[in-house]
């Protein structure tokens, strides 16, 4: 069972997460917060941060929530079933 | 009416032919002993003259406001600790005859006290076991991931508590993955299944991120949430490596399950709300994130700006400077003319004085002294005869007055004195 752990990467998981965006989006406010930076550097980081904001919205705005049901047999299927979409 | 359907037996006993104690004391005991509904009965009673000798057994009367039975249990029965004057008990036993003494007894099995609830006794016995092994401890708590990106529900897929939680996660946080686990949460199979569910779920987690499970069902009464208040099921939750959330029954039940899980949540729509972040506060934050960052980006730009002015501004005081210095040169000089002029005033002085002095000093006193001053005439004065040449016109010069004279001769070896 172990070994089947890598057949099977989770893609969703290789989208940017919305964790990952509003993460750094939340970074980038702390640093812009913060000051202590060229122009250059603050312009920079708005524009990135103004970037994930976008993302964020985004995901946030078209999100749907996905349900799947596990079959009770899941478990003793794992050699065979790929996944969780049952 | 038991009795009348073997009256021909016991008028046979009656009659010329005597039994001996022994044997009318065996075909009571044989009839008490022989009926089911004797064999296994279930008594509630109050109980009285309770007494424990030294051979472990405890003998004791179960009796209510008409009635009493006395009672015996032996050494190993369960729940022998119920067991004191005046306690409300249910005992589980087996009607008998003592034959020594001809007594009716309940030899019981098991006692469970009433009062407190029976159930509530078994629990509450379970859950100082499980306390002491350190399945409630807080220190094992874990967190809910703030962004959770699959969340497990195990719950039944019949009633209410599914559909609440899934409106609840669509409507909190729509990028979720929800994962249904079945299971009955009522009946005979509910722990069964609920572990069986666990087990699923840890298959899953093995492959995929599960971040969190949610353990849901709705209120109901204490044997409703049998289940929930399982052994196995609260070790099962226990050895869980997705952190669990319960939601189970409403805020005044509180089961084993919860008191296991990371997470314990008054009721199904609780734990969805728990396990989910909401959508709109993420939407506000967002829109707090690019205010923020406006305001941040135009105060440096206007902190920049005043950079910039401070900057002119110190050029404008570096040439204010420069005319600070002109004007402190300009002092200088000033001061420096004003002591120059001083200084030849001084010196101008000086000469007067060093000039009166000279004239103090001068020939006049010496010519009047006798001494004259020869010179020629419009010329140097003279201080060699050999300056002379014959002929030369020359004047003399008294302190009172001058005369003119020619020279006629000119002696260089004879001196003054000689």
């Amino acid at each position: 069972m172990n070994e089947q752990t890598d057949n099977h990467p989770d893609t969703e998981d290789e989208l940017p997460s919305f964790e990952d965006a509003f993460t750094r989006l939340e970074e980038v406010v702390r640093q812009l917060e913060a000051g202590q930076m060229t122009l250059d550097q603050a312009t920079a980081l708005f524009e990135e941060g103004m970037k994930l904001a976008k993302v964020c919205n985004q995901m946030l705005s078209s999100a749907e929530l996905k349900i799947t049901r596990l079959q009770k047999d899941f478990a003793e299927q794992m050699n065979l079933v790929s996944g969780n979409d049952v | 009416m038991y009795a009348r359907d073997h009256s021909p037996e016991v008028q046979t006993a009656s009659h010329r032919q005597p039994r001996s104690v022994t044997e009318v004391s065996q075909l009571i005991r044989g009839r008490i002993e022989s009926d089911p509904r004797l064999s296994n009965v279930l008594v509630t009673g109050e109980v009285a003259d309770h007494r424990t000798p030294p051979s472990g057994h405890q003998y004791f009367t179960l009796r209510d406001r008409e009635s009493s039975l006395r009672c015996v249990m032996f050494r190993g029965g369960r729940g022998g600790r119920f067991l004191e004057d005046g306690a409300q008990v249910i005992c589980e036993g087996r009607v008998g005859i003592y034959a020594s003494r001809g007594d009716l007894q309940i030899n019981v099995s098991s006692v469970e006290p009433v009062g407190t609830g029976l159930l509530q006794a078994r629990l509450d016995e379970l859950k100082r076991k499980l306390a002491n092994e350190g399945l409630f401890n807080p220190s094992r708590k874990r967190q809910i991931p703030a962004f959770p990106t699959r969340i497990a529900v195990i719950t039944s897929i019949q009633g209410a508590v599914l559909q609440d939680i899934t409106n609840i996660l669509k409507r909190r946080y729509p990028m979720l993955n929800m994962v249904v686990i079945p299971a009955a949460v009522q009946g005979a199979q509910a722990a069964e299944e609920i572990i069986h569910a666990f087990v699923n779920l840890d298959a899953l987690a093995q492959t995929t991120k599960v971040d969190a499970v949610v353990l849901a069902r709705g209120g109901g009464s204490l044997e409703d949430l049998m289940a929930f208040n399982d052994e196995m099921v609260a070790r099962t939750i226990f050895a869980c490596r997705t952190p669990v959330i319960s939601g189970v029954g409403h805020e005044t039940d509180h089961t084993i399950a919860d008191l296991v899980a990371d997470i314990r949540a008054p009721t199904p729509s609780a734990a969805a709300e728990i396990a989910s972040p909401d959508i709109i506060d993420l939407k506000v934050a967002v829109a707090a994130s690019a205010k923020s960052m406006q305001r941040s980006l135009e105060f440096q730009i206007s902190s920049a700006r005043e950079r910039f002015e401070l900057t002119c501004d110190r050029l404008a005081d570096s040439a204010y400077d420069a005319e600070m210095y002109r004007n402190n040169v300009d002092n200088l000089l000033n001061r420096a003319t004003s002591a120059s002029q001083r200084f030849m005033e001084i010196r101008t002085e000086t000469i007067r004085r060093v000039e009166a002095q000279l004239q103090a000093l001068g020939p006049q006193n010496t010519l009047k002294r006798g001494f004259t001053i020869t010179r020629l005439k419009d010329g140097p004065v003279l201080t060699h005869a050999s300056d002379l040449s014959i002929g030369d016109q020359i004047e003399v010069i008294f302190a009172d007055g001058r005369a003119e004279a020619e020279t006629v001769s000119i002696d260089t070896h004879t001196r003054f004195g000689d």
